[in-house]
Order: structure tokens, then C-alpha cells, then sequence
């Protein structure tokens, strides 16, 4: 196996190339860089409502990333994320347009039926994976892309019957979304709750047994097969996992920010869930903070476009540049036949 | 009789980014690289194309910019995860993100025209219909390349047994860089057929998957290339059959879904085994 490359050395540098290139990315906008970063804090930091907003979108990006990051350590790819939070969302939508009961009864069920939602269509890939050697990379591309094909195709056909129209599930009842926060904003316990789902997760990889084997699996995949660890029920178990985090954040995002399953959920989320998970080194406190700042990239880059006319395009460019830069930095999987 | 040769033909345009995609997912992948970043490919060929027809005038100068373009992409793939110890999967995925996004912005910059491009002029029927004999001209020739060449066995040694073709005296990276960059010239090639031969513009996510579903058609032809050439084939006729079938009733996001299914099913071992080269994916840094 590699061993981890680079240092702080190394990430200060890839940091400051990727600013340079925001910089002219800028500039050839016709924008000045400084005017260009300025409306970029102010318009994710620059208040209440849009440091809420900023949490807002740090969230969406942090149930997938964790997810991604949960499959990574295990030795397996989760490109899935994107489709997994799909069919999370899709379950909420559905279970919280047709389940009766209370407010706070229908609310769990939602985040639980997100999360079983996520958590198969994930177990689709570990399966393949497990018991075909079937490549996860492949499956969870394919799946991405049944997923969203199967939600457009429910939307517009077989769910009209609970009222669904135009790419939308019907909208929730008001007693059936997320609390919110802070009055007037979309910040929901969703954010705490993926802290908790942080936090549990790092307690999980760094202080139990079976994290511990979770990441032998990741580490040394043939030491731990010799050590007698069932390597093919471990695939199912990460992809599981993998998937009921980000089915659960598909659900968040529709319960708490949405108000209804729509087929355009996620503008990508999972995959640049894949940058943040990397940023954070694939730890989970780390991945907090990598959240945050992602966060700001993504609700800024609305207010650099209309304040500085920087195409909001820029910060995907830095985005997928970040991924190209720490996809060296660590072996991240195991790569060994 | 002309509803059928119509069919065909909607089933052939559909196909050909498909073939050229797919054949550069083979040729990748023989040599050990699992290419995610054919969708950059075709993204990058299909909005170079359009540049550079609108600077010259020309198509073809469009489609050699197009050709470029995707070579640039994949090949950036290839140096990183061979020099550089980049993950392959990580830096594909990397690599979409950014074509989708410089395209977009590129649109903004150049164009000043959010989501889509002016219209440019296209290569026309003919230009067209070269294309499509040109990625099944490919596909026989990097079948007899692959098969019947010193050249071939070398590369698919890289994507069986890399260490092997180094104890032989050959840099496996080397070869894998050059496998990516003709596999990136290919997905350029389908990438401007997508934007000067079918549509003479080019639009904010034009490549809808294709890129994805290249990757499943590598799987159903059992990484040859005439069998990937087959399986895009039968994925272009799919495509072409939403439109014939949208007033049956049969849901076109089912058809659409087919080849996923289908390679799903491929890795399933439905219809005998489907082995990807033993060293796809996994790096090799001498």
C-alpha cells in the first residue's frame, strides 16, 4: 500500500493554487478578485440569514460526505451518494405525503424510511460487490443514474394518484417538516443532527471493535481476511451504512428544506460530498469543518454571480480541482486484486 | 419500410458518441486505467468543437479542436493517476466537475449566454455521416490493433499484468498515458459529433450520461472492441425506441434505464461471467 503522502506542506500549497485559480477565473470574468472573494463572504457570511443558509448547505453536503467517507474507510467506493440520497429523499417524500399519525410521529418515520431508502439502494452495490466481485465504482455510477430515472418515472406517473405533479411529490403539511432553528430561516435540527451522526460515526471508527475492523478491512484488506474477517459481508455492511447516511441527509433535505420530494433534490451533492470527505481527510471532525467551508463555497457562489458577475460555475471548477489535488494525498482504497 | 430506415438511422446518430465513448473506455481500461472522466471527454470535445467552429468557421477545424479537447481531459487523467499517485477514481470523478463547470463558465465568458450556446455551423449530413463511419472505423481498427498488434498485447498487458510488461522492458505508465490520451481523443470525437453533427450548438449538460452509460457498454461487450461497438449499438437503438414507443404507454425512463440495468446485470454474471482485466483501476507506480 502507498503511504500517505504530503504533509500541511503540501495542502497550503494545493491551497493556494486553487485560490490563484479562482483568482483567474476572476479576473477573466472581468472581475477583481478581491470584489469577486468579498461578495463570495458576504453573501454566505455576511449575516444571519445567510450564515443560516450557509449551515443550510454545509448540511446537505455533510450527511453524503460522511457517507462517502464511511465506504472509503472500509476499502470501498461510494460514488453512489448522489442516488442513494435520491432514493432516501424519494422514501421521505412518499412516507410523509401518505403515512397518517401526528406531526412528530410522521417526521421520525420520514428520516427512517430516508434512511432505509439510502441504505438499500447502497446494499444493491455491497451485494454486487460481495457476492459477485462485481466493481462497486460501476454500480453505484449505474445506480445514480436508475435512481434518478426511477423517481422522474414515479413523480410523473404512478404517484399522480397522491397527487404528485410536475417532478414534485405534494407538498408536506407544515406540522410535518423539520423545526426550524432560528425563526425565518431554513435551519433546521437537521445540522445538529448531523453533527450527532458525526459524532457517532468517529466514535464508531476511532473507539469500537468493529471500527476497528471496519478499517483493517479498509488498511490491509488480505490481513484481514487471513485474521479471519468475512470480507464480502463487510461490503454489504459499509455499503448499508454508507447508504443509510445519505438516505437519511435525502431525507433532511426534503423534510426540512424542500417541504416535498422533487426530482432536482441535489445539485450534485453527493458527488461534491466526495471533495468534502477528502478535504476532511476522511475524519469525521475534520469533515465538519470541510462542510462548513464547502458550505460557504456553495451559498456564495449565488452572490459572487449576481453582486461580482462571476459565473457561479467558478466554484465547481475550484471544487473538482480540490478532488483532482487530494485524490493523491492519501491511499485512499484498497487497490490490490 | 421508410419508418424502419428512418429508425435505423436515429438509432445510428444516437450510437455513435456511444461507440466513440465506449471504444475509449476499452482502450482504457485494456490498459488498466478505469477512465471515469469519459463524460469530461465528451463534455470537453462537444464544447471545444463548438468554439472553435465559431472562431473558424469550419466544423472539421471544430471537430480537430474537439479531438484535442477530450485528449486533454482523459490524458490529464492518465499523467496524474501514473506520475502522481492520484487515485483514478477520485480524480475521474474530479475531472468531471471540472469540464462541467468550465464549460458553463466558459459559456458565460466566451459567449455570453448562460446554459447554451449560439448556433454554429454544423458539420451537415455529410460531415456527419463521416463521423459515424469514422467510430466504426475505429472500432475495427483498434480491434485489429488490440488483437493482432505487438502494440495491443503490450497494452493489455499493462491492464492484466503490469509488472510483467516492465520486467519486459516497457513502462506500463507510459502505455497507460498513451491509451488515455487516444481514449480521450475518441471521446472528443463523440463529444463534437454530439455538438456539431446532432445539434450545432452546445448546451449545459448536452452529454446527459453518456459517458456513464459508455462505462456500461464496456461491461456488456466484455471490454473488446467490437463488442462494446455492439453494446452501443443496442444502447442507441434503445435511445432511438423512446422516441418510436413515447405514445405506447411503455415509460421512456425505462427504456433510458435499460443500459444501466443491463450492465448492473452484466456484473451480476447474468449471461456468462463479465471479468474486467485483472489490473483495471489499480495503480501501478513502479
Amino acid at each position: 500500500m502507498r503511504r500517505p503522502r504530503g504533509g500541511a506542506r503540501t495542502n497550503a500549497i494545493a491551497a493556494l493554487v486553487l485560490v490563484a485559480i479562482a483568482c483567474i477565473a476572476m479576473l477573466v470574468a472581468g472581475t477583481n478578485p478581491i470584489a469577486g472573494f468579498a461578495a463570495l463572504a458576504r453573501g454566505s457570511l455576511g449575516g444571519p440569514h445567510q450564515l443560516a443558509e450557509t449551515l443550510v448547505q454545509a448540511t446537505s453536503l455533510l450527511f453524503p460526505a460522511l457517507a462517502v467517507a464511511f465506504a472509503f474507510r472500509a476499502g470501498f467506493f461510494n460514488i453512489g451518494a448522489e442516488g442513494q440520497l435520491v432514493m432516501g429523499g424519494l422514501a421521505a417524500g412518499l412516507v410523509g405525503a401518505i403515512v397518517p399519525g401526528p406531526g412528530p410521529v410522521a417526521i421520525v418515520a420520514m428520516l427512517a424510511a430516508g434512511a432505509l431508502g439510502g441504505a438499500a439502494w447502497g446494499t444493491i452495490a455491497g451485494g454486487l460487490r460481495a457476492r459477485f466481485g462485481g466493481s462497486e465504482v460501476v454500480a453505484t455510477l449505474m445506480l445514480n443514474v436508475i435512481a434518478a430515472l426511477l423517481a422522474n418515472f414515479l413523480v410523473v406517473g404512478p404517484l399522480r394518484a397522491i397527487g404528485a405533479e410536475s417532478g414534485e411529490t405534494p407538498s408536506l403539511a407544515l406540522d410535518r417538516t423539520l423545526p426550524v432553528l432560528f425563526a425565518g430561516t431554513r435551519l433546521t435540527i437537521a445540522f445538529p443532527l448531523a453533527l450527532l451522526i458525526a459524532a457517532a460515526l468517529w466514535f464508531f471508527l476511532a473507539r469500537t471493535v468493529a471500527g476497528y475492523t471496519l478499517r483493517a478491512v479498509g488498511d490491509a484488506p488480505l490481513a484481514a481476511a487471513r485474521a479471519g474477517i468475512d470480507l464480502p459481508r463487510m461490503a454489504v455492511f459499509a455499503f448499508a451504512i454508507s447508504g443509510a447516511i445519505a438516505g437519511l441527509g435525502g431525507a433532511t433535505i426534503v423534510a426540512g428544506v424542500l417541504h416535498r420530494f422533487n426530482v432536482a433534490l441535489s445539485p450534485g451533492y453527493g458527488f461534491i460530498a466526495i471533495a468534502v470527505a477528502l478535504v476532511g481527510n476522511l475524519d469525521p471532525p475534520y469533515i465538519v469543518l470541510a462542510a462548513l467551508g464547502f458550505g460557504i463555497l456553495q451559498n456564495g457562489s449565488l452572490a459572487m454571480q449576481s453582486l461580482a458577475h462571476v459565473p457561479k460555475d467558478a466554484v465547481t471548477i475550484v471544487e473538482g480541482l480540490a478532488i483532482v489535488a487530494l485524490a493523491a494525498r492519501r491511499s485512499i482504497a484498497r487497490r490490490t486484486a | 419500410m421508410s419508418a424502419f430506415v428512418a429508425f435505423v438511422a436515429l438509432a445510428l446518430v444516437k450510437a455513435t458518441p456511444l461507440i466513440f465513448a465506449a471504444l475509449a473506455g476499452v482502450i482504457c481500461e485494456r490498459a488498466g486505467i478505469l477512465n471515469i472522466a469519459l463524460e469530461g471527454g465528451l463534455t470537453a470535445g462537444a464544447f471545444a468543437g463548438v468554439v472553435a467552429t465559431n472562431v473558424s468557421g469550419n466544423p472539421y477545424v471544430g471537430v480537430a479542436a474537439g479531438l484535442l479537447a477530450g485528449a486533454l481531459v482523459c490524458g490529464t487523467l492518465g499523467i496524474a493517476a501514473t506520475r502522481f499517485g492520484v487515485d483514478q477514481i477520485v480524480a475521474g470523478i474530479g475531472i468531471n466537475l471540472v469540464t462541467t463547470g468550465a464549460a458553463a463558465y466558459a459559456l458565460v465568458v466566451i459567449f455570453h449566454s448562460p446554459g447554451a450556446s449560439p448556433e454554429v455551423r454544423g458539420l451537415g449530413p455529410i460531415g456527419a455521416a463521416l463521423l459515424v463511419l469514422g467510430a466504426f472505423a475505429a472500432a475495427i481498427a483498434m480491434h485489429v490493433a488490440l488483437g493482432s498488434s505487438a502494440w495491443g498485447l503490450r497494452l493489455r498487458a499493462c491492464g492484466e499484468n503490469p509488472r510483467a510488461v516492465l520486467a519486459a522492458g516497457t513502462d506500463p505508465r507510459r502505455v497507460r498515458v498513451v491509451a488515455t490520451l487516444i481514449g480521450g481523443g475518441l471521446t472528443g470525437l463523440g463529444g463534437s459529433y454530439l455538438s456539431l453533427g446532432e445539434l450545432d450548438l452546445y448546451s449545459d449538460g448536452m452529454t446527459g450520461g453518456r459517458g456513464y452509460i459508455a462505462l456500461a457498454a464496456v461491461i456488456f461487450g466484455r471490454w473488446t472492441p467490437l463488442g462494446a461497438t455492439g453494446a452501443a449499438l443496442v444502447f442507441g437503438a434503445l435511445s432511438a425506441l423512446q422516441f418510436v414507443l413515447q405514445r405506447t404507454g411503455i415509460p421512456s425512463e425505462l427504456m433510458a434505464a435499460l443500459p444501466y440495468l443491463a450492465a448492473l446485470a452484466a456484473l451480476a454474471g447474468i449471461g456468462g461471467v463479465a471479468r474486467a482485466p485483472a489490473a483495471d483501476g489499480i495503480p501501478f507506480d513502479g
